[in-house]
Order: structure tokens, then sequence, then C-alpha cells
């Protein structure tokens, strides 16, 4: 708590700079926490994550901008901050980094104690992917004759650039998200190295473990903080 | 699908005998825990392929051309895939659950840790860091694929509408997709003599 308290004191000595790209995103949060140890909440709160599954485009990255929707703006569960510290856990972390439904989760259920948390969490990811898990089996069996319909070449041809701005929409989110100061500001150091990272994620094979190892090192010797 | 291909199995001396539902949970966690630090697509194709001799790299490759066009994470459809082409559906969620098990576990305990600490000030500090970090890789993703629409002005287009749609009038994902989906669809919907 200390640290949050301390960071919020200190934020303002900041010059209040570009917040305009940010007002839409930061400023329009007017949410209830829903308590999720009432059943109906819950099942609400998993019926979201179910009717997102099919338009998880592109290898499902292009859902992130409305898991921070629902875990921010609308429910509340988490912060700006907590979201972007989840994102890049869910990056760290071997296995699939679509996981990180499981974490916003956890972090819904978490204010009402770790059972319901682990619930929860158990209960978004197996949401989040139970339709397009369905509808991959569809697929499989009938690939034979899906493969040469003209609706697959359509929608295989069609969707991808549709994919291209989402992800581009999705990237922009994720640094305004990530590249904040408590007081909401966007943090200058923080979006210059953002934009390397992303420079060097392209140009070369170096895996982005090592730039986030190096990127919190410049956070802790508080080069980049928020 | 592999009782067809029993035939040409004994030429190109490949595949081995179909997998039951433990060898595929087993099969599939394998491909979990090597994977650890990245390449789980490589690693699966590595195992599946030529370790266990399940499929030939050809119907491998098939699964991946599936798995990325239909929705869901492509690793996780490939799980999907290769427990379908086996056991069905009791297959795809055999496969599935070896596949997310270990590391679903290990980052909930991540996650469970991070809830307790992340209010220390030298994590909070460090996580300030790993984010910017992680911000970047998430702006990448575009990058990644904008090159090949380099000369569809069209799809060009279609990507630019819809990233205003949703940075600049903040429309929601789902009537973005539902929107402009059907639209590309009829636009790049193959005329006469496609193949």
């Amino acid at each position: 708590m200390s640290a949050s308290v301390l960071a919020i004191a200190l934020a303002p000595a900041l010059a209040p700079a570009p917040s305009a790209l940010l007002a839409a995103s930061g400023a329009a949060t007017t949410c209830h926490h829903v308590q999720l140890s009432d059943l109906a909440a819950l099942a609400q709160v998993l019926w979201q994550f179910l009717s997102l599954s099919l338009f998880s485009l592109g290898g499902g990255n292009t859902l992130l901008a409305e898991y921070h929707h629902i875990s921010v703006e609308q429910f509340c569960w988490l912060t700006d901050s907590q979201f972007a510290d989840l994102y890049a856990l869910a990056e760290a972390a071997p296995g699939p980094s679509s996981m990180i439904v499981g974490l916003l989760g956890l972090g819904a259920g978490w204010k009402e104690g770790l059972p319901w948390a682990l619930l929860s969490a158990y209960g978004a990811e197996i949401a989040v992917l139970l339709p397009s898990t369905l509808l991959m089996v569809l697929a499989c069996l009938r690939w034979r004759t899906l493969e040469h319909s003209p609706w697959r070449i359509a929608f295989e041809r069609g969707l991808g650039p549709i994919t291209l701005g989402i992800l581009f929409a999705v990237g922009v989110k994720i640094v305004r998200t990530a590249d904040v100061t408590r007081a909401g500001q966007l943090s200058v150091p923080g979006v210059i190295v953002s934009g390397i990272v992303c420079l060097l994620m392209l140009r070369t094979r170096v895996s982005p473990l090592v730039f986030m190892a190096l990127a919190g090192g410049l956070g802790l010797l508080g080069i980049i903080n928020r | 699908m592999a009782s067809d291909d029993a035939g040409t199995a004994l030429e190109s001396g490949s595949t081995a005998p179909v997998p039951g539902l433990a060898e595929l949970f087993i099969g599939m966690l394998q491909v979990a825990l090597s994977a650890f630090g990245g390449g789980l697509s490589a690693w699966s194709q590595r195992i599946v392929v030529e370790q266990r001799r399940w499929m030939t790299n050809e119907q491998f490759l098939t699964g991946l051309t599936v798995a990325r066009l239909f929705p869901g994470p492509n690793q996780i459809n490939m799980a999907v895939y290769i427990g379908t082409s086996f056991r069905g559906l009791p297959g795809a969620c055999v496969a599935l659950a070896g596949m997310l098990l270990v590391p679903f576990t290990l980052l909930m305990a991540l996650g469970v840790a991070y809830f307790h600490l992340h209010e220390l000030p030298a994590i909070d500090r460090l996580l300030a860091g790993v984010v910017a970090a992680a911000a970047g890789m998430a702006l990448s993703m575009g990058f990644r694929i904008l090159d090949q629409y380099r000369n569809d002005r069209v799809a060009l287009a279609l990507a630019g509408a819809v990233f205003l749609a949703m940075e600049v009038l903040h429309w929601r994902l789902v009537p973005v997709v539902l929107i402009s989906a059907p639209l590309a669809m009829a636009w790049y919907w193959p005329r006469q003599q496609v193949r």
C-alpha cells in the first residue's frame, strides 16, 4: 500500500503533459466492483469471456483491448497498471500468453479470497477457450470440405487486414496502459523503451525475456517509473 | 484421419499407431514441459512428428493452417487439432489439458505471488520497467504482419478504418468485426478461376 500512496503523492510533481490522449481511456471509469461470490455476477463475468471467444482472431492477441475494457473499465477488477503488470507476467511466463485470462479471473476474485479467485481464474480461462475449441473441433472434422470452399478463402483473405488493424489498436492501447504514471500521464522514458523494444523485436531474434529483464533493471534504477 | 494414412504410412515409414487418450495427454504435457522458455510450436512439431510419429509433417502443417485460420490462440488450436485428429472431442479436451495444466498452474502461482507482493516498492519499480518492454512487444505485433499487405491498398485502408474505429471512436471489438468482416469477405470473395 505504502508504495502506491507514495507514488500518488509524488506524481503531481511531474509536468501535466500529454494527458489529452489518455483522457478518454483513463477518466471515464465509473464502474462498480462486482462481488463474484454472488453466483449471478460470476455467471455474468463468465458470459463476457464466453461471448468474446469466437472473436479471437489472429492468434488471440486481438482480444487484449477487450480484456482491458472488461477488467479495468467495465468491472474495475484491476487498475491500469495492474492490467499492464498481468500482461507482462503472461508474456514472460512459459506457455501460451492467452493464459492472461486466468490472471484476470484471479484478479477479479482476489478480494473475495483465494478459493474464489482460483475458481474465477479457471472459470474465465475455460470460458474463453470453450467456444473456439468447439469450433476448431468442427473445423478439423470438416476440413476436407472446407479447404477449397470460397467461404474459407474469403474468410482468410478478408480477416487478415481486420486483424492487422486490431493488432495496431491493441498495441497502442497496451502502450497507453503500461507507460503511464499513477497520475495518469504518459511516462516518456517508458514510451521510449517500448519503442526501442518494438524495433528490436522486429529487427533481431533476441528473446523478449532479455528485453524484459533489461527494462526491469531500468525500472529498479528509477529510470522508468510510474 | 489417421486411418486413411495406414496404407501410406508403410511406404514413407512414418506414422505410429493412433495414440490413446492417456498418450495424447502425456505427449502434450511433454510438449508443454519442453517448451519452457519458448518455442512451443517448434517443440510440438519435434515431439508429435519426429519423436512420437503420430503425424506426417504434411498433416502437421495442415494443422497449423487450420489453427491460424480459426479463432482462438494458435498454439491451443494446434493442440485441439492434434487431439481431434485422433480421438475427436475427448481427444481435443485431453490434449488441451495436457498442454495447459502445468503452465497454467505455474502462472496461477505467479499471479498469487503478484497480488500478494505487487505493492512492495521494489517489485513495483521492477514491474514499471518490465511493463514498458512488454508494451513494446505488444506494439510489434501489428508491424510483424504489416509487410504482407504492403501492395494491397484495400487491405491497408481496411486496417486503417478498423484501427480508427477502435482507437478514435472507441468502438468495441465485436461490432467492429461484425461490420467489417462481411464487407471484407465480400471484397475478397474468390472470383471465377481461383486455384
